[in-house]
């Protein structure tokens, strides 16, 4: 793990960002932690009618409503039960009707790590069908491996294609056609 | 250094805008030869800011116009000009020219200048005419209006000036002091007293002091009950004859004493405040009071009122007073700040309400007081609360301030006499539910004057008066508020709505409909029994606008019609889009919210009463009809408490005019909630309108009945 001090991170400006690695399963995945908004503990929530499977439902966040999504359900992964040490990282997403929050639940939050760009790698083409559009890339940190996830990309047309809004005038959430195409290939 | 003006535009063009309504409100009350000077000083004014702002930001434009603007307006105020309609249609037509500027100017677009100056021509013109002989007698035109004119309620709470400001030389003649107390049926005898002062004031400059001693206390007061009495002091020489016979007709009903005023000194000085603190008010508008009693009841400042210090003898200077009232009144705050305030009061009532859920819990000692503490909270949180909704409140006037332009213009054009009456302008709504109902209601009121009201000639036939009435009214009911717009025309006509709807085969060729069905025709796309298509109605656009508008808003609209009296179009809308009533209902786990105005009644169901149809699912009787029944849990997936129907309960819920029983494990309790956007951060779900957050903080979602009627249809469509 990282160890750097806040005061070197300040230092170091240029093309260095910060990142909040978290654990799912077996893997180390990081998100830019300026999107981050808070860290909060698992409570229930209230379930949405026709939600995708991943989408557990809504919580109250100091006022707005906020979805709640499980990764691991998103990345296919076995599902985990809920305790009082599962966590909840709320992030805000730019969609094109503009930025959302939600907060998606994870194993456990492992840190926050510097990473220079010059250290990321590309996503390997795997040749497959399962789009990897929303990895930004591949950083080793303290010798592990940790998964770079452009939120935007991952979340942020979930949220933009949910049921019901097809249909009818509340089409400023709908993202454009692409990326709902895109999400059925994710599907599949 | 310069200043970089151009971000004060913003707030000149919405000040301007905002100053035109007023100036067109104010134009519009004014009344044709006795104009009240508090109105035409209103005017002025308006036209000296945008000509002052506009000169600042070098709008030159508007700026020239403004100016030969208020050179005729200074001609009206200074009295050297009388009123006239044809002034009063320049005026108006100037308010629409300068909105147009400044329209233009706003959006950057080329101002349209001949339009511009063929009116400032016109101005011109006008205010050169002004040196020959005007046709009102010059003693009139100085002769400054007794009182509020009718109509215009708010100007009774203004001092007008009486005795004119100035000439103090023709008190110096020896006059008369009246002494004037009308018994108390004076006015059901058919007398107004405010008409004898006003005879009185053109005999010369009257002096009038009222004493309200007699008047009872607000509750006790019957308008049609005269309490008040004067003391009149008319200076300078008049017969005595002369100044009988304005009170000839109330001989009889009132105590009249007319004799020399004592001493030309006396005729001068008038009560001071002191004196008038005894309860003789030296009134001026306030003569006004019984002839408007309904407009002073409500607002018992303006009994009350202390007189301004000695008006009589200061040339009264309204421009400051009343500017420097309005800058004090108000601020200008976004509206933005205002709904973060409305968040985060109402996090606090969240936290609040869990803070008394645990506090309930505690034992102890101290559990008491921290009980009386949270209880105290909770009544400080609820006024809070309130007082934060009253901020997004506005007056519905600002609404109904747009239709007298609009009747008169309309009614000008279709050559029909209409006199508009509005009432309860200061009922107050919220600002969204405000800014959304101004089309519907423009639309019902049109509808009235075209459709509505008869042409004179058809009206007097039918033994009417040749001038119609539309009357707004808003008032509150409930937690909702009602807005009426009724005429005194010819009603629907059923025949013909009839035939129309037989042609267009709305309904079969021989189908009898009573008048609730009939009414219902009306609301449906495309319908228009008008002759002949205006740009005003008759393309059948209209009705089912207005009744989806107002139906997005949560609310309905009603209609009553009787032949040859006239229809009512009645509105009804919640306070606020920001909170709803509604009753809590549980199945399985979850909390759902179900808004009170969607629920006809709740019920338990005999399986006895239960049948399956085929394609239809369950229905069940309910006053003789058959209902289906949409079970939630089905239609949200989650897992239910119960699935046997008479274990249950069925709440009845009507919406877009059908109703449908919602089969729940159980009612839990009626509480009025904060309506939270689920759109905000996910997305538009059928059936459901938004999500509130309860009092142990968990989200409950809140049902759109009309919604889950659709969705439940196309189910079982599919």
């Amino acid at each position: 793990m990282s160890t750097k001090t806040t005061s070197e991170q300040q230092q170091r400006a240029g093309d260095s960002s910060q990142v909040l690695t978290f654990v799912l399963g077996n893997e180390t995945y990081g998100v830019d932690i300026l999107r981050v908004q808070e860290i909060r503990g698992w409570s229930a929530v209230t379930k949405i009618p026709h939600a995708p499977a991943h989408v557990l439902g809504v919580l109250n966040l100091r006022g707005s409503i906020v979805p709640i999504v499980d990764l691991r359900m998103r990345f296919a992964l076995e599902r985990a039960e809920y305790t009082t040490v599962t966590v909840i990282i709320v992030m805000s997403v730019v969609t094109p009707s503009g930025s959302r929050d939600f907060g998606v639940v994870v194993d456990g939050v492992s840190d926050v790590v510097d990473v220079n760009s010059s250290e990321i790698k590309p996503a390997p083409e795997l040749g497959t069908r399962a789009a990897t559009d929303y990895l930004l890339g591949l950083v080793s940190i303290a010798e592990r491996m940790v998964v770079l996830l452009d939120i935007d990309r991952l979340i942020g047309r979930d949220l933009a294609v949910v049921p019901g809004t097809a249909d009818d005038s509340h089409d400023e959430h709908v993202a454009d056609g692409a990326s709902a195409g895109s999400l059925a290939a994710n599907a599949a | 250094m310069t200043v970089d003006l151009t971000q004060f535009h913003d707030a000149f063009f919405e000040e301007s805008f905002e100053a035109l309504d007023t100036m067109e409100a104010a134009l519009l009350k004014l009344d044709i030869g006795a104009p009240d000077s508090e109105l035409i000083n209103t005017i002025f004014r308006v036209a000296h800011s945008i000509k002052g702002g506009s000169a600042t930001f070098g709008f030159s434009e508007i700026a020239s116009f403004t100016h030969s603007l208020e050179t005729l307006l200074d001609e009206l105020r200074s009295g050297s000009m009388p009123v006239t309609v044809e002034v009063s249609d320049l005026l108006l037509k100037s308010v629409d020219v300068m909105r147009a500027m400044l329209r233009a100017v706003q959006s950057k677009q080329p101002i349209d200048a001949q339009r511009v100056s063929d009116l400032q021509f016109d101005l011109e013109v006008a205010i050169a005419r002004k040196s020959e002989p005007a046709p009102a007698a010059p003693g009139r035109a100085q002769g400054p209006a007794i009182g509020a004119s009718p109509g215009a309620p708010q100007s009774a709470g203004h001092p007008a000036t009486v005795a004119g400001p100035s000439s103090p030389a023709a008190a110096q003649a020896p006059g008369w002091q009246i002494r004037f107390r009308p018994f108390r049926e004076l006015l059901v005898r058919g007398n107004d007293p405010v008409r004898m002062l006003r005879e009185l004031a053109e005999l010369g400059e009257l002096q009038v002091r009222i004493d309200t001693q007699a008047l009872p206390p607000l509750t006790d007061i019957n308008p049609q009950d005269c309490h008040l009495s004067w003391t009149l002091e008319l200076p300078g020489e008049v017969a005595e004859e002369a100044i009988r016979q304005v009170f000839e007709w109330a001989e009889g009903d009132c105590d009249l004493i007319i004799e020399r005023a004592p001493s030309p000194a006396r005729a001068e000085p008038l009560p001071t405040p002191a004196s008038a603190a005894d309860g003789a008010m030296q009134t001026q508008a306030n003569a006004a009071a019984p002839d408007a009693p309904h407009d002073a009841l409500p607002e018992p400042a303006v009994l009350t009122q202390t007189p301004p210090p000695p008006a009589h003898a200061a040339p009264p200077r309204p421009e400051a007073t009343v500017s420097a009232l309005g800058d004090s009144g108000s601020i200008r705050v976004s509206v933005e700040k205002i709904d973060e305030l409305m968040n985060t009061v109402g996090e606090l009532v969240i936290t609040q309400a869990m803070l008394s859920q645990l506090g309930a819990q505690i034992e102890g000692t101290q559990a008491e007081r921290l009980r009386a503490g949270l209880a105290q909270l909770e009544r400080n949180m609820r006024e809070l609360q309130e007082s934060v909704m009253r901020v997004r409140m506005l007056p519905i006037s600002f609404v109904f301030s747009r239709f007298p332009r609009m009747v008169r213009d309309l009614a000008q054009r279709l050559g029909k006499q209409i006199e508009l009456k509005l009432t309860g302008e200061q009922t107050e709504l919220d600002k969204t539910v405000l800014e959304k109902i101004g089309d519907p209601l423009v639309h019902l009121v049109r509808n009235c004057i075209d459709h509505g009201i008869e042409s004179p000639e058809v009206r007097i036939a039918a033994g009417k008066p040749a001038a119609g009435t539309v009357h707004l009214d808003a008032s509150h009911r409930g937690g909702n508020i009602s807005v009426e717009v009724s005429d005194d025309g010819g009603g629907l006509d059923r025949t013909r709505i009839l035939a129309k709807a037989r042609a267009r085969a709305l309904i079969g060729a021989n189908e009898a409909l009573s008048d609730s069905e009939i009414h219902e025709l009306i609301f449906q796309p495309g319908f228009s029994t008008a002759e002949k298509t205006t740009d005003l109605s008759g393309r059948g656009v209209g009705m089912d606008v207005v009744r989806r508008n107002v139906k997005e808003l949560g609310g309905k609209v009603e209609l009553a019609s009787e032949p040859g009296r006239g229809s009512r179009f009645t509105i009804t809308l919640p306070l606020t889009l920001a909170i709803v009533d509604g009753q809590s209902v549980a199945v399985g786990s979850e909390t759902y919210i179900v808004p009170l105005i969607s629920i006809v009644e709740s019920m338990q169901l005999k399986p006895a009463g239960v049948t399956r149809l085929s394609g239809q699912g369950e229905v069940f009787s309910f006053r003789g009809d058959y209902l289906p029944i949409l079970r939630l849990h089905e239609l949200f997936g989650v897992e239910p408490n119960t699935r046997a129907l008479d274990e249950g309960l069925v709440v009845v819920a009507e919406g877009d005019g059908r109703r449908v029983g919602l089969f729940v494990d159980d009612l839990l309790g009626q509480q009025q909630v904060v309506i939270k956007s689920l759109e905000a951060n996910y997305g538009h779900i059928d059936g459901i309108s938004g999500a509130t957050i309860l009092g142990d903080g968990s989200v409950a979602l809140i049902l759109d009945v009309p919604g889950l009627i659709r969705v439940a249809s196309l189910r079982a469509a599919a």
